[in-house]
């Protein structure tokens, strides 16, 4: 009697145990996470791989490319793909990779043209990323490969005949399979001492400079600090057609508009600059403080 | 040239105000100094005890801080280190990179103790700055080559079981400026590419099991939210072996620099796989060869191929007391310092060499010593003013001997840009203070 109202206790015991566990628990088991839509997936889903998989329909000149480049790409990476300042050169360094100083470009190295459209799309302009229309992608692809000569100049880049294009550098990679050094640890008169030399040292003493330059350091603050945060990086070298902080002259014209223009255009955007400089963050306040700083370097003896 | 110590502009103007007061003859002495401990907010009068050290406050006399109260609790919230210690930063090189929005900075390995790197000291590395992200609109979506394509807010995956490992993160490009020659005299810049955390997150293996992977499913695209959107394939076997989807870091949430709120955490494996700010992992067939894993991350040798998916960090160690930041000061006992790591397992043993790798000692590992973490080394010795040409050679439990600069270069030319980890070798000089060296 008893033993039988033991089982029947543990019986209804199990079977409130399976009630509990959720109803959609799969695979996994843990029944976490809410169901992925294709419409959520297809916003999210931009990667393109070399044999062409992900890319969207939609297709761009090499002549539509000329101009987008020209406007979107050029102030940061030249007009011939020869890179601004340290920005990365895009063209050019065939035949170099066995160079000092090797040049890697598209043309010369990277191993597939998907790579690019998928970068471009992903991240370029680099102030206003996925900004561009799938037909703009292709266009400033196409660009790129002619910049490169790997395309002619009637050439029109489409979802289909962009995994054909054919990259020199394609072979050129090798999987992993390090390693590819054997030191062993040896303790005692390893090398002949006398074979010992200093090859290289520092041309410079990084720490002294450091050093001397803290003296003059001058601190940003307010308006400069944020225009070292959001528009130095055009305004500091002119780049895009922007007036170059402290150029008088490419500023009177612009000041005679009044501040409160120039504050306006740097919130919401003017030309190639994106609002804010790209940084969406800023406080409008923030914005106005950095558009001061810039009048004041340029009305400043 | 190369960034200042010091992050509080308003007390560095204070600084530079302060100094103005101070005898012209002390003034470059005061700056330095002043520098030193600023990123605190500490006020002028609280300067002039750090520039000159009051005898009042030594034996036998009862210091200033004995006979008065000092803040109380909460002052600092969320607390800070000395002001005395303001010295202790992140700095970056800033020719490396063409602005700070992309760029790095380096971890200040010389100034550190034990082998966890507190998060606000962990170097930086972004493509397109650190975004901004509102936890409760965050979202980690799984897809591809899966039975149930997923989505987890934060609460989600703090629902599944947590895994907690300590391991270094390491940028491929760590030392990447030595290839060709010695080129940075400090520690900082030479090393400085890593750190190593306490990570906490769910294994991702857990995630695609929850997802169900189909059998065709060979490699994940991880990609992250902010603007350069970074994408990485990683292979399967790694994806179902540690690899996890971490949320925090040293005890407490991620910090935004390292991708808060949700980032994947490769151990062992270069740092720029380890996307930050991740926002999808798509399961697919074939690696995706985006920008990050052919134009960058590739290493080419002197042939002019390149390798490929070349993902561990291998063997290293770096010696880093004495070093150019913390010279010797007197002749006497001192206790040499280093650290080591593995991204293949284990640090085995350690060896240093005071004459340029012609005879080696064996150093004891100190601490914990731990599969893919930095591990701190030591050897007493004794300095009598001689010169010397101090070296550090890892050994890991694969085997593996960290190789010399010669060795290294033999077998990969000097354009690899990337996973440089030759034996380093620091010069001490007669007079006690450290600079880097090549040797043959």
């Amino acid at each position: 009697m008893f033993r039988l109202a033991k089982m029947v206790y543990v019986v209804l015991l199990f079977t409130l145990l399976v009630a509990a566990m959720p109803a959609s628990a799969k695979a996994g088991g843990y029944g976490i996470g809410t169901p992925a839509t294709s419409d959520e997936i297809a916003g999210w889903d931009i990667d393109i791989r070399p044999d062409g998989k992900g890319l969207p329909p939609g297709s761009g000149s090499v002549e539509d490319g000329e101009m987008m480049y020209e406007q979107k790409c050029a102030s940061c990476h030249g007009s011939f793909g020869e890179g601004v300042g340290r920005y990365p050169v895009l063209a050019g360094g065939e035949g170099t990779l066995t160079d000092e100083r090797p040049e890697k470009t598209v043309g010369s190295y990277w191993p597939y043209a998907s790579t690019l459209w998928d970068y471009i799309h992903r991240a370029m302009p680099f102030t206003q990323p996925q900004s561009m229309t799938d037909d703009e992608v292709y266009a400033i692809t196409a660009y790129v490969l002619y910049l490169n000569d790997l395309v002619e100049d009637d050439f029109v880049l489409t979802a289909d005949n962009l995994a054909s294009v054919e990259m020199p550098n394609q072979d050129g990679f090798f999987f992993d399979d390090r390693p590819d050094t054997s030191n062993t640890a040896c303790m005692k008169d390893c090398k002949d001492p006398a074979s010992v030399k200093i090859t290289s040292e520092p041309a410079i003493a990084t720490l002294q400079e450091e050093e001397q330059e803290v003296e003059v350091e001058q601190v940003a603050e307010g308006g400069e600090k944020v225009y070292q945060q959001a528009c130095m990086m055009c305004h500091g070298g002119g780049v895009a057609g922007s007036p170059m902080t402290g150029d008088m002259a490419a500023w009177a014209a612009r000041i005679a508009q009044g501040r409160d223009k120039l504050v306006s255009n740097a919130i919401v955007g003017i030309g190639v600059m994106p609002p804010k400089g790209g940084q969406s963050q800023l406080s409008d306040e923030e914005v106005a403080s950095a558009v001061d700083y810039m009048i004041q370097q340029a009305t400043q003896d | 040239m190369f960034s200042k110590p010091g992050s509080g502009p308003a007390v560095l103007r204070k600084v530079t105000q302060e100094a103005s007061k101070v005898d012209p003859a002390k003034r470059r002495d005061f700056l330095k100094k002043g520098l030193m401990v600023a990123g605190g907010a500490i006020a002028g009068t609280q300067f002039a005890s750090t520039l000159h050290a009051s005898q009042n406050n030594l034996p036998p006399n009862l210091p200033e801080w004995s006979k008065s109260l000092g803040a109380g609790v909460i002052t600092n919230p969320y607390g800070q280190p000395s002001a005395f210690e303001g010295g202790i930063v992140r700095r970056t090189v800033p020719w490396l990179t063409a602005d700070r929005i992309a760029a790095i900075s380096f971890t200040p390995l010389a100034e550190l103790d034990g082998i966890i790197t507190p998060s606000g000291l962990v170097f930086e590395r972004y493509h397109a700055g650190v975004p901004t992200i509102n936890p409760d609109e965050y979202r980690l979506m799984i897809h591809g080559l899966v039975e149930n394509p997923l989505v987890f807010t934060i609460d989600d995956l703090r629902r599944f079981p947590s895994t907690t490992a300590i391991n270094f993160l390491e940028c491929p490009a760590n030392g990447g400026m030595e290839w060709r020659a010695a080129q940075m005299d400090a520690l900082q810049f030479t090393h400085g590419m890593i750190s190593c955390c306490e990570w906490t997150g769910v294994l991702l293996s857990t995630l695609l099991e929850e997802v169900g992977v189909k059998p065709e499913g060979k490699w994940v695209l991880a990609e992250g939210s902010d603007g350069s959107h970074m994408s990485r394939s990683i292979p399967m076997e790694k994806a179902l072996d540690d690899t996890l989807i971490v949320y925090a870091q040293n005890g407490e949430p991620l910090r935004p620099e390292q991708g808060y709120p949700v980032r994947i955490f490769n151990p062992g494996w270069e740092g720029n796989t380890s996307v930050k700010w991740l926002r999808r992992l798509e399961v697919g067939d074939k690696p995706w060869y985006h920008r990050e894993e052919t134009s960058k991350y590739t290493d080419l040798l002197a042939d002019g191929r390149a390798r490929k998916f070349s993902y561990v960090q291998e063997g290293n160690s770096v010696v880093t007391f004495p070093c150019p930041e913390k010279p010797l000061k007197q002749k006497g006992r001192y206790e040499l310092e280093g650290l080591a790591w593995s991204g293949n397992g284990k640090i085995k043993h350690v060896d240093v060499s005071f004459d340029g790798g012609v005879n080696w000692k064996r150093a004891r590992l100190k601490g914990l010593v731990l599969p893919k973490a930095l591990t701190r080394f030591s050897l007493d010795f004794t300095w009598d003013g001689s010169p010397a040409l101090i070296q550090s050679r890892s050994t890991d439990e694969s085997g593996y001997v960290q190789p010399t600069f010669t060795q290294l270069r033999e077998a990969r030319g000097n354009s690899s840009i990337y996973h440089k980890n030759a034996i380093h070798t620091w010069r001490l000089h007669a007079d006690g203070t450290v600079t880097n060296v090549q040797i043959s």
